[in-house]
């Protein structure tokens, strides 16, 4: 798979040929240096950018001849993001934070609320729900924005840098977390990360360089 | 909310309810005219003449007869056979008369008609009773009979006897006309009339008449004159066609007019007068219409605002599965509210408005009951809030689509 980006009048070449197999189930932790495309991956996979050349097949869906529309179906199912800067609505409270993402799935209100607390339960952060992001530390918002990727119960989770922000305690309860969701959920991760320390309970280990993949080493 | 918002919706306010209190003002001034206007009877009645021109060749030829429509009793016959016409009558009329009440003296002029249709005429009393068929003597006197009219360098005044006509009903009053006979000298002769009552206003002619049987006048009309009136071949020169109600009198209008006869009616009057204030509300409408569209800029603009603000937020929903059509009609719903909630308060603000102007009016021109200068009506309210609501929708579209369709992950990185 290859992405090019247009830069003025140039196409630059970014992710210059990535052959890649993911299990369901599996924890795949991608490592290298920054600029190297690991976000644009990312991004890629999830959909939120059509790769220039290739095919992404999630199980039978091919997500790179999908439209927008039927991206949009498709990440509401099966797909949950996590950011490195959490990405909550500021405006609004945790729980309605979680909620929101059943809101586009056209599920009931009582519902909606009844589901968005099973998701915080799961973060251990029932008590801080009806806190706005502003109210709560780092690594609360951090679990908040676990909370609405969990919420829909999708298969595939993708998280770029989701401890970046967080200092080395917080990071480490946090991926402690990641790793019993997959564990107890069967779920797919896909985890950007720098800190090889965070590697232990992955499957796959991905090192790429320079838009190509350097490494892959399965656990 | 946020105060942006809040302007956006006082900017739809005072669009709304200028164009309410607009339109308002063009209602109210027709419905007063029309209510003044179409007082009972005036509606229902048609004036009909002898066509203008075949009168004027008739007297220039010298009496001679063509087929020119003559206003005669034939022709009062044929004119009783339209369908929808109740009654119909000559009218006759007598100038130069007075009567002197109280000591005072008052000009008069007399109304001839048929007093053995005047049951079926729709003229109201509204004191005393009509005369019956056969009461020659008898009259009915206009509202405004005693009312002088005095024209004081350019400005024309209405001074109301002490004595009302009402006060007249059951008594014989006394009229004097005169005329110049053939020696050159004056002559007077008296007629007792006995008042049965008071016409109520019809806004028309008979408001300063007094209305009297036309045999009657015929009769006076002939002393004063000193020749018989040959109606036969001269014919009347006015006559009232009575008809069923508003809704024929076009149609009635349309068969006399085939019959060759000049017709006015209030009708005429109101149809004209209806596109004239047609024209009122337009423009009143109009203005306020600017107004609604300086607010229909400032909805597009605070959308716009909005939107750029919440390009993260956005992003954000788009990525955790919110469609296009899901944030286009999220920002459409919202720019829909600022209008309806704009409308609604605009409606508000112009019956609080209508009610503060119809009170000020009556205070400065007076009346009793009070005054209507403006008027709301229920489908001016709806149409406000319709207007008002589609008008926040309109402006949000293209705001909306423009939301819809931003990239998820540019929206989410910008900042
Ligand atoms: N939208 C974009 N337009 C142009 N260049 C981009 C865009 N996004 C990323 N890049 C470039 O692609 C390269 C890879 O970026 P990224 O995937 O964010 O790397 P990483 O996440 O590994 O640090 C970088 O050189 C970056 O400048
Ligand atoms: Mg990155």
């Amino acid at each position: 798979m290859h992405k090019d980006f247009k830069l003025g009048k140039e196409d630059i070449n970014i992710l210059k040929g990535i052959n890649l197999d993911i299990e369901q189930g599996e924890m795949v932790a991608l490592l290298g240096p920054s600029g190297s495309g690991k976000s644009t991956f990312l991004n890629v996979l999830g959909g939120l950018v059509p790769p220039t050349s290739g095919d992404i097949m999630i199980r039978d869906y091919r997500i790179s001849e999908m439209t927008e529309n039927e991206l949009c179906l498709f990440r509401r199912e099966h797909l949950g993001f996590i950011f490195q800067s959490y990405n909550l609505i500021s405006t609004m409270t945790a729980m309605e934070n979680v909620a929101l993402a059943l809101t586009f799935a056209g599920v009931k209100k009582e519902i909606r609320k009844e589901r968005a607390i099973e998701a915080l339960e799961v973060v251990g952060l029932v008590d801080r729900m009806g806190h706005k992001p502003s109210e709560l530390s780092g690594g609360q918002q951090q679990r908040v924005s676990i909370a609405r990727a969990l919420v829909n119960h999708p298969e595939i989770i993708l998280a770029d840098e989701p401890t970046g922000n967080l200092d080395s305690k917080t990071s480490a309860d946090i991926m402690e977390m990641i790793y019993r969701l997959n564990r107890e959920e069967n779920q797919t991760f896909v985890i950007v990360t720098h800190d090889p320390d965070t590697t232990k309970y992955c499957t796959k280990v991905i090192h790429m360089r320079d838009g190509l993949i350097e490494s892959e080493v399965n656990q | 909310m946020k105060f942006r918002t809040i302007l956006t919706i006082i900017g739809v306010v005072i669009g709304t309810s200028s164009i309410i209190v607009m339109v308002s003002i063009g209602n109210g001034a027709q419905k007063s005219i029309t209510d003044e206007l179409s007082g009972i009877g005036s509606v229902t009645t048609l004036q009909v003449y002898q066509d203008l021109s075949s009168m004027g060749m008739t007297s220039m030829g010298g009496g001679k007869t063509d087929d020119k429509a003559i206003l005669n009793d034939d022709a009062i016959k044929d004119l009783k056979k339209i369908d929808g016409v109740v009654a119909v009558t000559p009218v006759v009329n007598l100038n130069g008369g007075e009567i002197e009440v109280d000591r005072e003296q008052y000009g008069v002029s007399l109304m001839g008609v048929d007093y053995a249709v005047l049951e079926d005429m729709r003229y109201v009393t509204t004191s005393g009773k009509k005369p019956g068929a056969n009461d020659e003597n008898s009259v009915i006197l206009g509202k405004d009979v005693l009312t002088s009219i005095t024209y004081t360098g350019a400005s024309t005044q209405l001074t109301e006897s002490e004595v009302k006509p009402e006060d007249l009903i059951g008594q014989n009053i006394t009229m004097t006309i005169k005329r110049t006979n053939a020696n050159g000298e004056e002559e007077m002769k008296t007629q007792k009339l006995k008042v049965t009552g008071v016409l109520e206003a019809t806004g028309g002619n008979e408001d300063y008449s007094i209305i009297a049987d036309y045999n009657l006048v015929t009769e006076l009309n002939e002393w004063q004159t000193g020749r018989k009136a040959n109606v036969k071949k001269q014919g009347y020169t006015q006559a009232l066609v009575t008809v069923e109600d508003s809704s024929v009198v076009n149609a009635v209008t349309t068969e006399v007019e085939a019959m060759q006869f000049t017709v006015f009616s209030m009708q005429q009057i109101l149809d004209s007068m209806g596109s004239v204030f047609q024209m009122l509300q337009i423009l009143l409408g109009g203005i306020g219409g600017v107004a609604l569209l300086v607010a229909c800029i400032g909805i597009v603009n605070t959308m716009t605002m909005s939107i750029y603000e919440r390009t993260k937020e956005i992003g954000i929903m788009k990525v955790i599965g919110a469609s296009i059509s899901d944030i286009r009609n999220m920002f459409i719903a919202e720019s829909t509210m600022i209008g309806l909630i704009g409308g609604l308060v605009g409606i508000v603000i112009s019956l609080v408005l209508s009610v503060l102007i119809n009170l000020v009016a009556g205070f400065f021109i007076g009346g009793e009951g009070g005054v209507t200068i403006s008027f709301i009506t229920p489908g001016l309210v709806i149409f406000a809030l319709v207007f008002s609501a589609l008008v926040g929708l309109l402006s949000g579209v293209r705001p909306a689509i423009k939301a819809a369709n931003l990239s998820s992950l540019d929206a989410i990185r910008s900042e």
